[in-house]
Formats: structure tokens, sequence, C-alpha cells
């Protein structure tokens, strides 16, 4: 009697750990994407609307309305980036860039992983965070700014945002809009792998371990994207360096590339 | 257990076949709204960002540059 509520026991502990398991896959592999993909679209709407409804604030640079990035005190003409010097105040931190703490600020676009993949990019890195998108690492440059504009996105779960970041090759586009400004960085190379502790990559001039990886050798205008490696592991980086090509005011519409 | 649960349910068998139902529906609920979100940062596919020692320190990056996959 005694052994078989020992067996019977035993047995309903077994089918219970294993419907957990099999529920904690589900909520892995489906639940995250729901959430995350409606959490994303949430917040583009939400950065639409605010865009259509009156003057970007709180941007880096432009604290005044109407500051459509004309300006000479860091915000990048619009047309080709200027050269070394052009408009970068000169002592510029790279930190502080006023953006929100938790907010999204800005919508990319990456062709490369499908026509219509976007997502919003929010401040911060933390893992409520990158639940809603991708996550730009506060202590790096703001967009379009002088130094290293850097965002992490998830490889798998929570809409698999990075999943096909192996595939991006030199040359591929990376279009960033703030409401103001597109942007349009062109990847350098392909994906660097490295080390989780290898935070030279974010430098304003990146400065991987692998020196033969080494992007840029002067300060310029750069975006880099980090997303984990294996595609279900945490050993291992990818890494892929982008350079500031052009940026257009959001007024003449979307980059050509991203045109339906 | 589901036999002792079962047995101390009230009604007959289709009142306790419902009150099972929701019971198995507030379960999953409750794992799903708190304790998986919980347990997903201690798995290793949640790791997207260069932080160095502060957030392995920390078990889940919080610090300089915390993060996830």
């Amino acid at each position: 009697m005694a052994l078989r509520v020992v067996v019977r026991s035993l047995s309903e502990l077994c089918i219970t750990v294993g419907i957990l398991i099999v529920l904690f896959v589900v909520h892995l592999l489906y639940w995250t994407g729901l959430r995350a993909d409606s959490a994303a679209d949430d917040e583009i709407a939400r950065l639409q609307k605010q865009w259509s409804s009156g003057p970007v604030g709180g941007g880096p640079d432009d604290g005044e309305p109407g500051g459509t990035g004309a300006g000479p005190d860091g915000t990048p003409q619009h047309g080709r980036p200027q050269a070394e010097g052009g408009t970068g105040a000169p002592g510029r931190s790279t930190a502080g860039t006023g953006y929100r703490s938790g907010s999204s600020f800005a919508v990319m676009y990456i062709p490369r992983f499908g026509r219509g993949w976007s997502r919003p990019v929010l401040e911060n890195t933390r893992a409520t965070t990158l639940r809603k998108g991708l996550g730009h690492y506060s202590r790096t440059a703001g967009l379009g700014q002088r130094g290293n504009f850097a965002v992490a996105g998830h490889r798998r779960t929570y809409g698999d945002p990075f999943k096909d970041f192996p595939t991006l090759r030199p040359g591929d586009r990376v279009y960033v809009t703030d409401g103001d400004t597109w942007y349009t960085y062109t990847l350098t190379r392909r994906p660097y792998r490295t080390l989780p502790s290898d935070t030279g990559v974010l430098d304003s001039v990146p400065a991987p371990v692998n020196k033969a990886a080494t992007p840029f050798d002067r300060p310029g205008r750069y975006l880099t994207l980090t997303t984990c490696d294996p595609e279900w592991g945490s050993s291992h980086r990818l890494i892929a360096w982008a350079r500031l090509d052009a940026t257009r005011p959001a007024s003449e519409g979307k980059p050509d590339a991203l045109q339906d | 257990m589901y036999g002792w649960i079962w047995r101390h349910l009230p009604g007959n068998v289709y009142v306790r076949a419902l009150i099972s139902l929701v019971l198995v529906v507030g379960v999953v609920f409750l794992l799903f709204q708190y304790v998986f979100p919980w347990a997903e940062p201690l798995m290793p596919f949640n790791d997207v960002t260069v932080d160095g020692a502060a957030g392995r320190a920390t078990g889940i990056a919080a610090t300089v540059a915390g993060g996830t996959a």
C-alpha cells in the first residue's frame, strides 16, 4: 500500500516536471515572441504618433524644437557626413545622450533581415528593456553623433530580432530614424565573434581584443550591433560595425531602399 | 496529488471538471506571467551585451552594459 503511494507520487511528479518543461519551452519559443512583437509594434506606433504630432524633442543634441540637425553643435549636417572635426563639438562626451532610460527613441531597419524587418531602439540594455526591442548601450554615443552608437539585441527568444545576424555582409545597410533624420549606416565587415568581456568593441573608435578585427582607424560616426553566439548560448558575442554614410531629413521620406 | 485534489473538489463530476480546468488555467497563467519571466534570465541564451566581469558578477547583466540574447 505504501509502495503504491510512493510510486504514484513519483509518477505524478515526473509528469508534472515534464509538463513544466514543455510549458517553459512554449513560453520561450512562442510566447516571448508574441509579447515582444506586440511590444515592438506598440513602441513603433507610439514613436510615429509622437513624431507626427510635433517637433522631435529630447534628441541627443537638439534641445530646441526645430533644430533639424543643421545646428553647429554636433548634430550631423544632412547629406554626406562632414569630415573629421567638421560638425562635432570638440571634447563632447560620448555619454549623456539625453535619451530617457527604458524609452524608445528610434526605429532601426535592416533589409538583410527581411523587407519588413524593423525594431524600436530603446535606451539602456537591461533585460526588461530588451524584451521590447533593441537596447542602446547608455554609455555610448547617441544616434548619428560622433563616436560609437552601440545597440544590443536578442539573437533568440523575444521575437528573435537578430536571428540572422551571421548573414550580415560588408556593404549591408542599416537604416535608423529618430523621426527627424534618416541615418544610413553601411557595414564594413562580416560579423566579428568575440568573448563577452571584449568591451573594447563599444569604444568610440572600436578596439576589439583581436587587433586584426579593428574596423576603423580614426574617429568617426559609427554603429555597433551586438548579440549572442551561439544562437542559444552565451559563451560568445557577435559584433557588427557600420559607419555613417548618409543622412536625410525625415521630411524627405524613407530612404529609397525602404520604399515599398 | 492529482487524485487528492480531485477528491477534495466539491460538486459532481462536471463541477469538478470545470474547477479543475479553472485551476489549470490559473496555474499556467501564473507560470507565464511570473515564474517563467523570472527563470528566463537564468538561462544561458539571454546574454547579448558585452559587459565584462561586471555583468557576470551580478548574475544577469545590469551595470555598465547589462543585457540579454
